[in-house]
């Protein structure tokens, strides 16, 4: 009885203590912003058994993966043995849950091996921490307080296995002593036990009791541990999946307020009418820890600092500041420290000091890619650019604030409709040298007639000299296949991707809300693209302001037409079979999982393909997304260009096959950089399949 | 202290320019209008100096004379930052006219700082900053560089053919502005846009004087002549070209 009233005051403490410093995180969510509403809970509890339960993302790195899946498997495992231990623990039975029978004795030999494969794991990660010196766990982030909680959560998980592989063989030491019946099976305990015949009943009994108390007190400290730690992810990482986007991850949110005034001022009567001041949002973007949405507060709570984002993030790698590990981990930490302050003094009270600036720079914010490398590698979902690009909008919109190169582009796309200082007349001078007309959109439509396919050219394809050979390629293999086509000439604008990234979600709604109304006008129903940029915000996220088309890549066109059997290559594209490697543009591969249709045309073409080290969803980016192109690098020890294209020429590959204006530009420029562009050619897919069509 | 930015309307530079009438007048259909870029960066220097609490500048108006189809750009302006706009409703005059007219607004009102572009990037006339000193018969300073105003004193910094030159010059006065006094145009600010949609714009009747000058006709520059290369082992092949083809040597 004395036993049964001890146990229950500890665990009342403990509730008590875990529901205080729970609640004290938890409390700040009432702070943070409701937007994001996830629905559709089928798909959701599939995403959570895969990537939760199924551990799917940790295995992209197999070993360390397997052994955090086995750790992982093992509490799920291992817990049911705990809620017994509560039960008896409060009821002074032993084994309440041996009615179960067969299914007990899974659970508890279940148990007793994965407690010993825990420990191991365990022991192997806290060699990997302590003794070796893995990249991954340093940054500039990454204080002694961030190593030394490591360490001191593995230790107590440590000491957890132990005792329960203790506990376990003073329990069938003693019943097999006793001659009692053993409740459950314990293949690692009943041989270890048998390793001390010179134990009487008696000493099993003891060392049962006393690691079942330390098993249970520490499983009372560890849960009361967590709140204080990075590893409160044990208890969100499985909730944080489960509420995880399902859209692709190149989608960014649309911002409602911005639509509303896009709208207001495109509609020649309300145009100059007063702005009332209850559709002002108190803020546009992201600037403090109260303006973040619930999710990103949750995504925070979640991170265990691996640094698996950090350690694949373009700008990282190359020396530069951002870290996205970092971006969570200061989110986290401003919230703590304004939380309680908002609590005592409200919610609009101002420390004089902010997210952004005061823990994340805008030297961090601009050096960004939105590649989505760090999202895709992140083992519980975690949307690291969705975050910075909020802190973006803030700088813009509310603080007029961005690079210089950045602010010419916008200039650019207002005041001409591309992000160059082009002019819109000029937008059909690709098509001088073809020995065939383009059809022009505003022509058929005077002629009474509709193509079939919008070919939407794209700023690059219409002013870029060496993207204007691609758009040429095209058009050659539209014009072979005698689609009925069109493009829009001098009526295509931008579609307003390079403003959105950069955060001035302005200018993209009101190009985005032009280009809708000029599809509609020509009622324009499928869209192919050769920008993939162009090609994701036509797809992902044109939707959410009432622009529904369908959304073709080139890529799957030229895919289709081979495969059916109207596209024949005669050649092998470069003159006989030749070593292609293909980089992967990230608006295709991560953005949309467009990997396969490329390389099945390389294929087809006769070609071998030499995948680089990095490549698919693990593919580096050449550098240019995020609206990175239009603006100076920020400072590192090296540009994202370079090493992407010494990564390329690793493979000894004669040609460099890419899929992106932008990718185009970076590695051409890289292979000037490395002296290689006499050997080695970067061509786009369409160039080839053109080459070895004989066209 | 007060600062008036004035500012031209001019076409985006990548406008393909064409006329009509027989080349008598400028072509203006679908041309998209800007702010003259080097009243862009006056602005951005005015509205810095505004920001400034050091500066003692208090507000920034900016000023435009012509036509009602100029308002967008007014607005941008407005957007930006500016405080306040004033139109000179008149149509597109010679510099003389537009600099009485802005004179007339001056006497009225009663500004310190007086700022224009070094020129407009359509008529590249050049000529108004100094005009409206004349009419004000107030200091005019022109190639302005940096402008640094603190406590009411200012402090400007020349291009000269021989290097800089620092001034210093009593209000109020007439500056002509010439690329560099902002590091780069400021853009506008999501609050801003939203204002800038409801505050008037205050009109002002056409200004005193009549243009004194007139354009009898336009005429583009000769289209240039398409570049030939030459392969840099075949240095005869250049002579050839110089001697027969350019007649040059």
């Amino acid at each position: 009885m004395v036993r049964q009233i001890i146990f229950a005051i500890s665990l009342l403490i403990t509730l008590a203590v875990f529901s205080w410093s729970a609640g004290r995180i938890m409390r700040y969510f009432r702070f943070t912003k409701s937007g994001y509403k996830p629905g559709n809970a089928g798909r959701r509890i599939l995403l959570m058994m895969k990537v939760a339960f199924g551990q799917t993302k940790i295995f992209r790195r197999p070993v360390t993966g397997l052994l955090h899946a086995l750790v992982f498997w093992g509490f799920c495992i291992i817990i049911f043995g705990s809620i017994e231990m509560v039960i008896d623990g409060l009821t002074g039975t032993e084994k309440v849950l041996k009615f179960l029978g067969p299914l007990h004795d899974f659970l508890m030999a279940a148990g007793d091996i994965f407690a010993v494969m825990v420990a191991v794991s365990v022991i192997v990660f806290l060699f990997r921490r302590i003794m070796m010196n893995i990249p991954r766990f340093e940054g500039r982030e990454m204080k002694r307080r961030s190593h030394s909680d490591a360490n001191i959560s593995l230790s107590l998980i440590l000491l957890l296995m132990i005792s329960l592989i203790a506990m376990n063989t003073g329990y069938t030491g003693m019943k097999r002593l006793s001659g009692e019946e053993i409740a459950g099976v314990y293949p690692v305990s009943f041989f270890l036990s048998g390793l001390f015949p010179t134990f009487r009943a008696e000493t099993f009994g003891i060392i049962h009791e006393a690691s079942w108390w330390t098993h249970i007190l520490l499983i009372f400290f560890f849960a009361n541990y967590l709140p204080w730690s990075k590893h409160f992810h044990v208890f969100l990482s499985v909730p944080n999946v489960f509420l995880s986007r399902l859209d692709p991850p190149g989608r960014l949110t649309n911002m409602e307020s911005i639509t509303r005034e896009v709208r207001l001022m495109m509609d020649p009567e309300t145009a100059f009418a007063a702005t009332s001041q209850d559709v002002m949002p108190e803020r546009f973007g992201i600037k403090d820890a109260e303006d973040a949405g619930w999710k990103n507060y949750l995504d925070s709570l979640s991170c265990t600092e691996c640094g698996r984002c950090t350690s694949v993030c373009p700008a990282n790698i190359t020396g530069k500041l951002l870290s996205p590990r970092k971006i969570m981990m200061d989110l986290r930490a401003r919230m703590k420290e304004k939380g309680p302050l908002m609590i005592r003094n409200g919610r609009d009270y101002s420390d004089n000091r902010s997210l952004v600036r005061d823990y994340i720079s805008e030297e961090e914010l601009w050096a960004c890619t939105t590649c989505n490398a760090c999202t895709a590698e992140c083992p519980v979902n975690i949307d690291q650019p969705s975050l910075i690009v909020d802190m973006r909008r803030y700088l813009v919109l509310e603080e007029a604030s961005a690079p210089g190169g950045l602010k010419a582009v916008f200039s650019n796309i207002e005041n001409n409709g591309a992000p160059w200082q082009y002019s819109a007349e000029d937008r059909l001078g690709w098509c001088d040298g073809l020995d065939f007309e383009v059809p022009v959109m505003a022509d058929l439509h005077a002629a009474d007639k509709k193509p079939e396919y919008l070919f939407w050219v794209g700023c690059a394809g219409a002013f870029d000299d060496r993207y204007r050979k691609v758009a040429r390629a095209f058009a050659t293999i539209l014009n072979h296949l005698n689609i009925s086509y069109a493009v829009l000439g001098r009526e295509e604008t931008c579609t307003g991707d390079p403003a959105r990234r950069a955060g001035n979600e302005m200018l993209f709604q009101m190009q985005a809300l032009q280009v809708i109304a000029l599809f509609r006008s020509y009622g324009v129903e499928k869209i192919i693209t050769i920008c993939p940029h162009c090609y994701n915000t036509f797809r992902n996220e044109y939707p959410d302001l009432d622009g529904n088309f369908e959304v073709i890549s080139y890529l799957g066109f030229i895919r289709r037409h081979i495969d059916e059997g109207r596209l024949v290559p005669v050649s092998a594209a470069g003159n006989g079979k030749c070593r292609v490697t293909y980089h992967d543009p990230c608006y295709l591969g991560r953005a949309n999982g467009l990997y396969d249709d490329p390389r099945r045309i390389l294929q087809k073409l006769g070609n071998n393909i030499a995948e680089m080290g990095r490549n698919r969803s693990r593919a580096l980016c050449c550098g240019a997304g995020g609206a990175q192109m239009f603006k100076e690098a920020e400072k590192g020890e090296k540009e994202i260009f370079i090493e992407r294209t010494e990564e390329a020429l690793r493979t000894e590959a004669s040609v460099i096959a890419s899929a992106c204006p932008f990718c185009m530009t970076m590695i051409t420029d890289g292979l000037k950089y490395k002296n290689r562009e006499d050997e080695v050619k970067n061509l786009d897919i369409a160039e080839l399949v053109v080459q070895s069509l004989g066209l | 202290m007060k600062i008036l930015v004035c500012i031209s309307n001019v076409p985006d530079t990548t406008t393909k320019i064409r006329f009509t009438g027989e080349n008598t007048s400028f072509d203006s259909s679908g041309v998209q209008w800007v702010i003259n870029p080097w009243d862009e960066l006056s602005l951005t220097r005015a509205l810095e100096l505004r920001d400034d609490p050091a500066s003692g500048v208090k507000s920034v108006t900016v000023i435009h004379s012509g036509p009602a189809s100029a308002e967008p750009t007014i607005r941008k302006a407005l957007a930006i930052g500016a405080d306040d706009a004033v139109r000179i409703d008149s149509p597109s005059g010679d510099a003389y006219s537009v600099a009485a007219g802005i004179a007339e607004v001056v006497r009225s009102e009663q500004y310190d700082i007086i700022l224009c572009g070094v020129e407009s990037s359509d008529y590249n006339g050049s000529m108004v900053g100094g005009m409206l000193a004349e009419f004000l018969e107030i200091p005019s300073v022109s190639g302005i560089s940096e402008l640094n105003v603190e406590g009411g004193n200012v402090t400007i910094t020349r291009e000269t053919d021989e290097g800089k030159e620092i001034v210093s010059v009593p209000l109020p006065f007439a500056g002509v502005v010439q690329k560099g006094i902002a590091k780069e145009p400021r853009i506008a600010a999501m609050r801003g846009i939203m204002m800038a949609r409801s505050k008037q714009i205050r009109i002002y009747e056409s200004g005193p004087e009549e243009s004194l000058t007139g354009i009898k006709s336009f005429e583009k520059p000769p289209a240039r002549d398409a570049c030939k290369f030459i392969d840099a082992d075949n240095p005869e092949q250049l002579i050839d070209l110089l001697q027969n083809e350019a007649k040059v040597i």
